[in-house]
């Protein structure tokens, strides 16, 4: 058994560890607490005087900015948060928090976990790789696809949160991001490669398939050398585009088996599709990066249909993050000011939860896809077709009493969908800010009776505008073709006009 | 999807028997466990072993980690040490196996060889030759392990400058090697440093190396 070890961190306060390492990160040795609660974390090598002041203010004040705040514990589990200093045997190190126990495996691998894994971390490239997800993930972890669109939006918030304090991740990565795919979860960890501009310079370039182009092109220059480009918040935001994409399609973004001719080094060839010939697999006009079959040669037939871009093509995830994936692979693979902020990423992701739709095939392991804006809707994963009446709901804004105006902006409705606050004021937001009273839902869809039926729980000024009627609290209103309903009389308010998809 | 092939090769001469031969199996079956708890190996690294003593066997086809069945390596009473042929069936056996870039195929990565031995070889004119022969082709890495005292390092430097020196060929100082084995084939999802580009992890303190 091994011994305990006793220690005090630099801010005075006691530490222990059981002396029997846990886990090797690339630069770190890490320990379990004799709780299991924290973990502390030594570097393996020497760290200068300015790693340990980045790792002080890492602990200190941008700890404190961030936690010590109104709405501050919200962050807690979006973060694995380095909480204290030690130093020890002349090595340092930091205590962390454990990672929760929902992003270890349960199930694990399929025929009763023949790989082994459960208890283990549910490190993401498990589920970013279509090889990984489809041969081996007990069907149990993998979650369906909309808990994978609440992942993103948690990722896209924490580095919102972390660009707005001027810090950068430098190293975001699917070794850095835990996620947990059954509940919708994910936490940021290896925090203490954080960047600041101007401060602390990064002491990483990253994990292979997120390093940006730019940094990657100029990896061979001194690090002195003006034209080096180093991890900051645009490449944050590279490395940020990629996951999105990676966990809402399974495949990369960049990687569709460019050929650069015969004997060419593979390992060249890797850095060229990362770097200097970067192109987007789906440019819808340059193909030469878009031989799937070339990229998974023996293992084509065990990826799909994730690697099939024409079956699933990106524009699957709708219209919002189309847009987006345009900026960040076909603009911003060259120009890194083209890149979309991770704010725009998590109001992108959850204006497309809003178009989302049960798929009516109970064996469809994805269970949600997003509507198409076509009048014959067809789930693009499993191919069934919706059968029966969509209804969707236009919203519209009003800046002047009685003028409204669109703002592209749509909610779909299915059985038991739930209507919230952030749909009824456009002045109120969900994310961190949505206060738990914001957070109960305001009223419900239903199909019932052959009809489908709006249900007003709490809202007190809601107004059926085809009659001027108002509809109480507990009254239910038709959804029918054309039907203009107010949901709201105060400032902000909206007014939603129903569209019947047949 | 790009393989990384890994060839073992691994001593079973005389010497080998007994609780050395018995620690390189429970060693293998830690390597292979190890790689199949790491999705990037799971996705594509491939490993192939050869054992040599007199005889030289390729136990292991290459294999996709998820599917490899080990089966227990076993040593003759005595004999000598054909590394030198153990060479020889490698090259045949990359040659044959590992996939080049063309237009239709991505190929795989440049392949790693480990090479473990207590001894030195007893082929040795055939070593020397062989020698030529692997410097012939791309080949990512190849590390030689000198496993034990009676080990002779200075032959596996002359075809390869990392050497790792093992004091003892007990179960402890096989485990610690290899896991450092399956670090070395899980690196390419981990951090690249800033200042370098990709190397090799430290080995673990109970290994020497000899650079």
């Amino acid at each position: 058994m091994a011994n305990t070890i006793k220690i005090k961190a630099t801010d005075g306060s006691d530490v222990e560890y059981i002396d029997q390492m846990f886990d090797a990160g690339g630069m770190k040795d890490v320990y379990f607490s004799p709780d299991k609660s924290y973990v502390v974390a030594f570097f393996r090598d020497k760290q200068d005087f300015n790693a340990k002041d980045r790792l002080q203010n890492i602990v200190g004040k941008y700890r404190d900015n961030i936690f010590n705040q109104a709405g501050g514990d919200y962050w807690k589990d979006l973060y694995c948060w380095p909480t204290k200093i030690v130093e020890y045997n002349g090595k340092l190190g930091l205590t962390c928090p454990a990672y929760q126990k929902h992003f270890y495996f349960t199930k694990g691998s399929i025929n009763n976990d023949f790989l082994g894994i459960k208890g283990k971390q549910k490190e993401g490239k498990w589920y970013a790789s279509a090889k990984n997800l489809n041969k081996f993930l007990a069907p149990e972890e993998k979650g369906d696809w909309f808990k994978y669109f609440q992942i993103c939006i948690r990722i896209s918030r924490a580095v919102k949160r972390l660009h707005a304090a001027g810090l950068a991740h430098s190293d975001l990565s699917y070794k850095n991001v835990l996620i947990d795919p059954s509940a919708g979860l994910a936490s940021i960890i290896d925090i203490d490669g954080l960047v600041v501009p101007g401060k602390f310079p990064p002491d990483v370039i990253g994990t292979p398939d997120f390093i940006a182009p730019e940094v990657l092109m100029s990896k061979h220059l001194p690090i002195t050398d003006s034209k080096r480009v180093l991890p900051s918040i645009k490449t944050d935001r590279h490395a940020l585009a990629v996951m999105i994409y990676m966990y809402l399609l399974h495949r990369h973004p960049l990687k569709g088996g460019r050929y650069f001719g015969d004997g060419f080094d593979p390992d060249k060839e890797e850095e060229r599709k990362m770097g200097a010939d970067a192109l987007f697999i789906e440019h819808p006009t340059d193909r030469r990066n878009s031989n799937m079959k070339r990229e998974y040669d023996r293992d084509y037939t065990i990826c799909l249909p994730f690697i099939d871009v024409d079956k699933i093509p990106y524009t699957v995830c709708g219209p919002y993050l189309k847009k987006l994936f345009n900026k960040a692979f076909i603009d911003g693979v060259k120009d890194p000011d083209a890149r979309p902020s991770a704010v725009e990423w998590e109001d992108a992701l959850l204006k497309t939860v809003d178009l989302m739709q049960p798929c009516q095939n109970p064996a469809c392991w994805h269970k949600w896809f997003v509507f198409d804006n076509s009048t014959s809707p067809k789930c693009p994963f499993c191919g069934t077709e919706y059968k029966g009446q969509l209804p969707v709901l236009n919203l519209y804004y009003s800046r002047k009493e009685g003028v409204f105006n669109p703002e592209n902006y749509r909610l779909m409705v299915y059985n038991k969908q739930l209507l919230y606050m952030w749909h009824v004021n456009r002045f109120v937001y969900a994310n961190e800010k949505t206060t738990p009273e914001q957070k109960i839902p305001v009223g419900d869809f239903h199909f019932h009776n052959n009809k489908w039926i709006l249900i007003n729980r709490k809202l007190p000024s809601m107004y059926d505008k085809d009659i001027d009627k108002k509809i109480e609290i507990g009254e239910a209103v038709e959804l029918t073709e054309g039907k203009r309903i107010l949901l709201s009389k105060e400032d902000g308010g909206r007014l939603i006009i129903v569209q019947l998809v047949k | 999807m790009r393989r990384l092939p890994v060839y073992l090769l691994i001593d079973t001469s005389g010497s080998m028997r007994g609780e050395a031969i018995a620690s390189v199996n429970v060693g293998l079956n830690a390597l292979i466990s190890c790689l199949r708890k790491d999705p990037q190996a799971t996705e594509s690294a491939c490993i192939s072993i050869i054992t040599f003593d007199k005889e030289v066997n390729n136990v292991v086809p290459l294999t996709e980690i998820a599917d490899i069945q080990l089966p227990e390596i076993t040593t003759p009473e005595s004999g000598p040490t054909h590394l030198g042929k153990a060479l020889q069936l490698f090259c045949q056996k990359i040659d044959e196996e590992v996939v080049l870039s063309t237009k239709e195929r991505k190929g795989d990565w440049m392949p790693i060889l480990f090479i473990m031995t207590d001894g030195k070889p007893s082929d040795i004119l055939l070593y020397r030759e062989m020698i030529v022969e692997v410097k012939k082709r791309k080949l990512a890495a190849i590390i030689g392990c000198a496993a034990g005292l009676d080990a002779k390092p200075e032959y596996l430097k002359e075809l390869t400058d990392n050497v790792i020196s093992l004091d003892t060929t007990d179960s402890a100082t096989f485990s610690q090697y290899f896991k450092w084995v399956s670090d070395v084939v899980g690196i390419g999802g981990r951090s690249m440093g800033a200042t370098d580009t990709l190397t090799l992890p430290p080995p673990p303190s109970e290994l020497h190396s000899i650079i």
